[in-house]
């Protein structure tokens, strides 16, 4: 126990009397209750176990178990608990789910993600960068420009989403819009912040050397502003997810993830819910990895992405 | 620490005194509008409290299922159409119907003349727009019964899933949509459109109409006689509520707009609304009429390859509660 | 201050460019509407005018374009007519507002008469329906900067929260809120939660993550130099995260609380739906578009930019002044 508790702090004696005295509670007021809470309690254990050992599958195995643990704990919950499946499935029956309805899911997913967000998050992050170009040589509309798109970016999306429907259509033009507005604002402060990350002594450097405007541009500027333009496409890849599924809430022809979501939901079909939810959550992280890794490949230069101590 | 006691037990008297009434509450399928008149004129003309019943009344919205709200246990009775009752009660949760105010169905298609429409044999090819979220059944069943795909193409039509407006027929992004004879039909006659631009088919008069707004509880419950007892009260006072409705359609709307909270709805909107339901509500005394019943569980059976329930139901309809309702 | 002027051209601006949109906007509308209406329109038939292209129809019925300007139901309403609107949903709703002073005839306990207060009690007052709003959000707020807080000590601190939580941190925003709104709602009055709670819930889930990244970042800001510092003066644990880390990570703070509370701010919006809808901004946002009253939803859309606009900007007056007694203006 000592030598446990040395290596691994977070063990200490103390600590794990605690975690006893939390089950012990749980359980005597309702045995599933203890054991819902002893599992999740073990889980965090051999968490912090792997933790605390060196290697790098940890970083893929530690948040793996954490997810793992979540879903057994919800599962072992609704079974224990009885909840009925209309208010909260079990993470069997939306598997099963899942596995039945590929087709359905697949034809959403293009029409949501492939049609509606990833159209509008290349033609916003492309008008966003563009129109920070143009910003660049005018302080003055920068100043302008800069308060004036926070105010519209802070228009609720609840409030965007059934005006643009009404201007685009019901097809995927509308949710390529309200994407272009979702991400436009964000990449937009992010690449000026970053056209303006360049040191004086990187600047006169380029003077010395006769550039031009756009030769400095290109080759300096444009560049160093790639991490913070990358962060602003990090950040609008959930955004540009969320924006084509709520839009599709407010009209939308009979394909789509939103409108799977929003229609199982008032059937009371929640495992399908749950199912859509799940793509999008994949669908997110996924798109999210590919930038981040994209990042990686464009700005290896920089010290963010050197190992992690 | 006189005055404490006295205090105290004042309070406990008051707090009996109110406890001798049970406390209900009513979920609705939609937000506060004269498509629920008879209910709120029982709770401002006092007919609930007459019963010895504190009725709680929470109104719906586009995101709420009033079958889950029932079943979270955040309501004792719901208002709910028929097709998603029944569809409910086959998904495992036993929705039991145990009153039907609404005699008739109001549900119409409403398209355009100059889209030359001229009956149901011209859909194929158009655009049409359908509420979902429970709403899309009894369109569903229609469309199946006219062999008619939902896929879009030349032979079949395209759907949409409307918003809950009527800009899509206004705009021409559909050339028909799904309206109610007391709400939407009306917006668009607001609108500044005639009657005479217009085509409707009334589900009613196609025959695939099937049974609305209806009060429905848990089965579950109905084993508890103090349970039925309450609702019976509840029945009774409600259809009381929507006889006076009936009869003075203007204050009814007047009295429905005092409980919307939000601020939107106008009187003359509401008093139409509320003269158009009186046509359904006619002639009902809460009852359920088993032929009707009959012919809304046929048009649902009759879907298709994707019908709306695949079983006959057993016990989705009780006549415990407004027999006992009605025997005073 | 001095970024009054560009705001000033940048906004009128816009309004040129929205006024001029108008027309065009409302234009194939107005068309239907005269060619219903029996009037000579170019061309005749309303599935031709589908066919057409918008500038070829504006080119042969020009007259048609005062009526689109003008035309009841629009797609875009006029600036002015949404500057109306919100004006007769606020300030507008005063009737008779005297001052009474606190003797025997006042109305109430503020010494102006009920017609004032008109303005904050009505239903159909939009400042009654934003209270509504900021209301949850506030608290949503307070929730979610707690629990981003706790959560970025929590990775700072302990290496198994760290591997652990920041992954699925980052994929809890990818689940759209929209969907999981009313399934927590239903939770929550089966427990017998209702009212300000649920909404603030759900409106603290989408402001608890900005400032878990923020913090993460701010409280790892100090160089390795400064915490060995702290090391020679043997502080503790929860020393060093009082004295160095806590005050460091300000400026990072601030920045995800202005963010924060944007997203409290949309996501009591959201929440308002599957709650029924009775009241706040989100509500009235609804009832415009389910009757199709467009200057109502873009009056509702304002009113709601403008309290975020708002809240971000108490955050940002709290910030400067804050730092600066610290010496950390920026």
């Amino acid at each position: 126990m000592m030598a446990m508790s040395h290596k691994y702090p977070d063990l200490s004696a103390r600590n794990l009397g605690l975690a006893a005295a939390v089950v012990a509670i749980g359980g005597v007021s309702d045995w599933r209750l203890g054991l819902v809470l002893a599992l999740w309690l073990a889980a965090w254990g051999l968490n912090i176990v792997l933790s605390g050992t060196g290697g790098s599958a940890k970083r893929f195995l530690v948040p793996t178990i954490f997810g793992i643990t979540l879903l057994v704990l919800w599962q072992m919950s609704v079974r224990l608990f009885d909840v009925s499946s209309v208010i909260l499935p079990a993470p069997s029956d939306i598997w099963m789910t899942i596995l039945e309805s590929v087709p359905v899911l697949w034809a959403d997913f293009v029409q949501t993600v492939v049609k509606g967000a990833l159209t509008g998050y290349v033609m916003g992050a492309a008008l966003a960068v563009l129109a920070a170009i143009a910003l660049d040589r005018s302080r003055f509309l920068q100043r302008g420009l800069l308060p004036v798109g926070n105010f519209i970016a802070a228009l609720p999306i609840v409030g965007t989403a059934p005006i643009l429907v009404m201007w685009f259509g019901f097809g995927w033009q509308s949710k390529a819009a309200v994407v272009v507005a979702m991400v436009f604002f964000p990449i937009l402060v992010n690449t000026v912040a970053g056209l303006k990350d360049t040191e004086a002594m990187q600047r006169d450097l380029m003077r010395t050397y006769a550039a031009s405007y756009w030769q400095s541009f290109f080759k300096l500027r444009l560049p160093a502003a790639l991490p913070f333009i990358f962060n602003g496409l990090k950040v609008s890849t959930t955004l540009a997810l969320i924006g084509a599924i709520v839009a599709e809430f407010f009209g939308s022809p009979i394909v789509g993830m939103g409108f799977r979501i929003k229609t199982s939901f008032g059937t009371l079909e929640l495992a399908m819910v749950w199912a859509e939810i799940a793509v999008a959550a994949v669908a997110g992280s996924g798109f999210y990895g590919m930038v981040t890794l994209a990042e990686k490949r464009l700005t290896f230069w920089h010290p963010s992405q050197r190992a992690n101590r | 620490m006189k005055k404490l006691m006295t205090t105290a037990m004042a309070f406990g008297l008051i707090s009996g005194a109110a406890a001798a009434q049970d406390e209900i509450t009513l979920q609705l399928k939609w937000v506060t509008q004269a498509q629920f008149g008879g209910y709120y004129v029982a709770l401002a003309n006092g007919y609930y409290e007459e019963e010895g019943l504190d009725v709680t009344i929470n109104p719906g919205g586009p995101d709420i299922a009033p079958p889950q709200v029932l079943a979270g246990g955040g309501a004792d009775v719901i208002v709910e159409w028929m097709p998603a009752a029944l569809a409910a009660r086959e998904r495992g949760l036993p929705l039991v119907n145990i009153a039907q105010p609404f005699a008739r169905s109001g549900m119409m298609l409403t398209c355009w003349a100059d889209a030359g429409i001229e009956g149901p044999e011209d859909f194929p090819g158009r655009t049409l727009g359908v509420w979902f979220f429970g709403n899309e059944y009894p369109f569903l069943s229609w469309m199946s019964q006219l062999g008619i795909s939902t896929d879009g193409g030349a032979d079949g039509v395209e759907v949409l899933q409307q918003g809950f407006n009527v800009d899509p027929l206004l705009q021409r992004q559909a050339d028909c949509i799904s309206t109610m004879t007391y709400n939407e039909y009306w917006q668009v006659i607001d609108a500044g459109v005639s009657p005479d631009e217009l085509v409707t088919f009334a589900y009613e008069d196609g025959g695939v109409a099937t049974l609305e707004d209806g009060l429905y509880v848990d089965e579950a419950r109905l084993e508890d006689p103090e349970f039925v007892d309450q609702m019976a009260r509840f029945v009774r006072a409600s259809m009381r509520g929507w006889d006076w409705a009936e009869a003075n359609p203007e204050e009814a709307a007047l009295i429905v707009l005092d409980y919307d909270e939000s601020g939107a709805q106008t009187e003359t909107h509401q008093i139409r609304m509320m003269g158009e339901v009186a046509e359904l509500t006619a002639g009902s005394d809460g009852t359920l009429d088993e032929a009707a019943y009959q012919r809304t569980v046929d048009t649902l059976l009759a879907g298709g390859s994707d019908p709306v329930i695949s079983e006959v139901p057993e016990g989705a309809f009780t006549h415990v509660v407004t027999e006992a309702a009605l025997a005073n | 201050m001095r970024n009054v002027l560009p705001v000033l051209t940048v906004v009128a601006a816009i309004l040129g460019i929205w006024y001029l949109a108008v027309g065009p906007m409302n234009f194939r509308l107005a068309l239907d509407a005269a060619t219903r209406g029996g009037d000579t329109v170019t061309p005749a038939s309303v599935a031709e005018q589908g066919q057409t292209g918008l500038i070829r129809l504006m080119l042969d019925n020009p007259d048609v374009i005062p009526a689109a300007y003008a035309f009841e139901r629009p797609r875009l309403p006029q600036p002015q007519h949404v500057a109306v609107e919100i004006y007769q949903s606020t300030f507008g709703l005063i009737r008779r507002c005297e001052w009474q002073g606190w003797g025997a005839d006042s109305d109430n306990w503020t010494g102006l008469s009920d017609g004032c207060l008109r303005v904050i009690e009505n239903r159909r007052s939009l400042i009654f329906h934003a209270w509504k709003t900021l209301a949850p959000t506030l608290l949503g707020f307070a929730i979610g900067t707690g629990l981003g807080i706790l959560l970025a000590v929590g990775i700072v601190y302990n290496r198994a929260m760290d591997l652990s939580v920041m992954p699925w941190a980052i994929a809890s925003q990818t689940i759209p809120i929209l969907a999981i709104a009313p399934m927590i709602i239903v939770v929550m009055n089966a427990m017998g939660i209702q009212g300000l709670l649920p909404k603030s819930l759900i409106s603290s889930y989408l402001s608890f993550f900005p400032v878990v990244v923020g913090m993460v970042k701010g409280l790892r800001r100090p160089s390795q130099m400064e915490l060995d510092l702290l090391h020679t003066w043997s502080a503790s644990g929860p020393q060093e995260l009082w004295k160095l880390r806590l005050p460091s990570s300000l400026p990072y703070l601030f920045a995800s609380l202005k963010i924060g509370v944007a997203a409290a701010l949309v996501g009591t919006i959201v929440a308002e739906l599957p709650t029924g809808a009775r009241f706040g901004l989100g509500a009235r946002l609804l009832s415009g578009s389910y009757y199709g009253q467009t200057v109502q939803i873009w009056a509702a859309l304002l009113v709601a930019a403008i309290c975020a606009a708002l809240l971000v900007g108490a955050i940002g007056a709290v910030q400067r002044r804050m730092l600066t007694r610290m010496g950390m203006a920026q």
